[in-house]
């Protein structure tokens, strides 16, 4: 009896190690980089083995706003993810509908094809899309860089938007016909409602994706599309350190934006598969 | 001016080389409720859709009030449905689920408010207008269906197994509802079921369907007396089924001969001497007597094989003349026990017999 409890108590005492390391190794993988990049964009004369910066200035967000160019960048960022978001989300319903609603053969294998982009290396499939992209003089144009962000947002809105379309009960739309509805109708009162959940979740998707993507960026860029993930990249290759850190702490700004409103506005369990009938 | 509200005109679906509606031919007169009763997959959902227009028949027409309506699109049908799963849109409140409907012909907002609210006091949910779907129980969200199929007042209610998601004591409670109110607002009515208790209770008609076909169409007492097939004896609980041929017609009675034993019934117009039979018997309708009891015409010896008590009733499993079996279910004042030997009488006029190949 007693060994029973005392095997219990260690075993839960085990387990609490385990969570509390987990938990540790979790905060610093996470924590530690971003605190360093925090601590860095704000310190002045960090040098040597000091645990803290001795001085704290905004200057380098100065620096990099004026020298970085950041609201141009900015700009260019996000007029990328919008045209990446409309594209990538039109896909999206149109090969969810197609997916969710109908029986097809060779389902799973266009899934698969559909998929392929984000499974091989990103710089190998970056590689040959520049190239097309040169040829068709796509580089360098916002479309340009949007299609090619599209590469990898559309996957994850057909992916959401697959389990939307597949979670819409058929019944539900045939219950509407026959109260009168014709398709336009439909569609509009009740099929979009129903798929509303699924539509953001897949343009929040998709909008991260472009927002941060790198490797598809850095092949099609040009000087007038820079967005922020490569110039941060591009200030690496200069030098300095805290302008490059002030420039990776503006760049987090909208993310967490994003997160908030996430938190706040949406269950996730609403984001995805939608409603059912019953 | 014809009193045939709908009718099926030799339709056909099929999927693949499954065919889920053969050649069905059907007519519901006005204000009718007309039961589609059959097992699971027989294609009482196909001939529905075909009513809605939601799939198109392969063959044959349909037709509504007269008119064929065969390529018309669902939403102009007119038609009011009730499902099994209810599907109330889950986004809408109660109020606006019974009044999409009216929302879609544009009525004006004051008018789509009172006839909502009539309604809902046709199906006993004032007060829960500002619900959502998934707020309600089952019970209650199929009165929002019934509420929404019968707010714009359509030609036809079509009830696809709407008690099917509702829990027994409910679904009695329902059935009655429901009846009510297609019998208060005489509409004529195209309701589906597998429950046969459902379907007797409810309907001025029942048309059995097996695999696509119909098989019966007539009234409860109609398909409950005579039923004109194994498959609809069996579907309606008859269990006891005893094939012979005819040896002889006298009068408004034949001679069948069972296991070697003669039995009394009355007359198939289409036998004659040599005909194949199939005998019905119900469980609750053959006599049980004493083995001393008189014997007379259709009274044979036989020999209880197992006895169940089920309460109020004992359910034996008898054997007699050469190699027969029947089910019979009697009150419990007289009791036998197993290897008893007992008399049974077969009440002439409870023999029912279609002729069998
Ligand atoms: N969309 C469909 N595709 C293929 N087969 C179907 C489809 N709908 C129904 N069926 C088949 O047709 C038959 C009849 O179905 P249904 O009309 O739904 O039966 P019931 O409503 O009587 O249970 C079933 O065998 C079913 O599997
Ligand atoms: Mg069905």
């Amino acid at each position: 009896m007693r060994l029973a409890r005392a095997y219990g108590r260690a075993m839960w005492d085990a387990r609490l190690v385990l969570a509390y390391t987990l938990l540790l190794s979790l905060t610093l993988f996470i924590l530690a980089p971003f605190l360093m990049i925090a601590l860095r964009s704000v310190g002045k004369g960090w040098f040597g083995r000091l645990w803290l910066p001795p001085q704290l200035t905004l200057d380098w967000y100065r620096w990099a706003v004026e020298v970085g160019n950041i609201p141009e960048v900015m700009k260019n960022t996000l007029i990328i993810g919008v045209i990446a978001v409309a594209v990538s989300t039109v896909i999206g319903i149109f090969a969810g509908w197609a997916f969710g609603r109908r029986q097809m053969p060779g389902k799973e294998v266009l899934m698969a094809i559909i998929l392929l982009p984000r499974m091989i290396p990103p710089i190998t499939y970056a590689l040959g899309v520049a190239q097309i992209f040169y040829t068709l003089e796509l580089v360098d144009t916002y479309l340009g860089v949007a299609l090619a962000h599209v590469s990898v947002c559309a996957p994850y809105a057909i992916l959401v938007l697959s389990a939307t379309f597949e979670g819409l009960d058929e019944r539900v739309l045939e219950a509407a016909g026959v109260c009168g509805a014709n398709t336009i109708k439909r569609f509009f009162y009740v099929v979009l409602p129903l798929i509303m959940p699924g539509i953001l979740a897949s343009m929040i998707f998709s909008f991260t994706h472009s927002y941060n993507e790198f490797t598809l960026t850095l092949l099609t860029y040009g000087p007038h599309t820079v967005t922020l993930p490569v110039r941060t990249y591009l200030a690496v290759g200069d030098g300095y350190w805290e302008i490059t850190s002030a420039m990776a702490m503006l760049m987090v700004v909208p993310s967490l934006l994003i997160l908030a409103v996430i938190q706040r506005r949406a269950k996730p369990e609403k984001l995805v598969g939608g409603f059912k009938g019953v | 001016m014809t009193d045939v509200t709908i009718e099926f005109r030799d339709v056909s679906k099929r999927y693949g080389t499954l065919v889920a509606n053969d050649h069905l031919s059907l007519a519901i007169r006005k204000g009718e409720l007309m039961t589609l009763l059959g097992p699971s997959g027989c294609g009482k959902t196909t001939a529905l859709r075909c009513l809605t227009g939601y799939i198109r028949p392969d063959e044959g027409r349909i037709f509504i009030d007269g008119q064929d309506v065969t390529d018309v699109p669902t939403h102009q049908r007119e038609l009011g449905m009730v499902f099994q799963n209810f599907a109330l849109f889950p986004h809408m409140t109660v109020q606006d689920n019974v009044g999409f409907p009216l929302m879609i012909r544009n009525l004006s907002k004051a008018e789509r408010a009172q006839r909502v609210a009539q309604a809902l006091r046709l199906v006993r949910l004032e007060g829960y207008e500002s619900h959502y779907p998934r707020q309600l129980s089952g019970g209650q969200q199929q009165r929002v269906g019934l509420a929404r199929a019968l707010v714009y007042r359509p030609k036809v209610l079509l009830l696809d197994e709407p008690l099917s998601n509702l829990d027994a004591k409910l679904r009695e409670e329902m059935r009655f509802e429901i009846k009510e109110v297609v019998t208060r607002l005489e509409i004529t009515a195209v309701y589906v079921t597998h429950d046969q208790a459902e379907a007797l209770a409810l309907s001025d008609r029942v048309a059995i369907m097996n695999r696509g076909r119909l098989e019966q169409v007539g009234t409860p007492e109609e398909i409950y007396e005579h039923p004109q097939s194994r498959f609809v004896a069996e579907f309606i609980g008859l269990s006891n089924f005893l094939e012979g041929y005819v040896q002889a017609v006298d009068g408004d009675t034949m001679v069948v001969s069972v296991g070697g034993l003669q039995m009394r019934i009355p007359v198939l117009a289409e036998a004659g001497p040599g005909q194949r039979v199939l005998l019905f018997l119900r469980p609750n309708e053959v006599e049980l007597l004493r083995p001393d009891d008189p014997g007379g015409a259709n009274v044979f010896d036989a020999r209880v094989e197992k006895v169940t008590y089920l309460g109020d009733t004992l359910d034996y499993r008898l054997t007699f003349g050469q190699g027969l079996t029947l089910r019979v279910q009697s009150d419990a004042q007289r009791r036998f026990g197993q290897g008893a030997p007992v008399r049974l009488r077969f009440p002439r006029v409870r023999c029912w017999a279609i002729t069998g190949n």
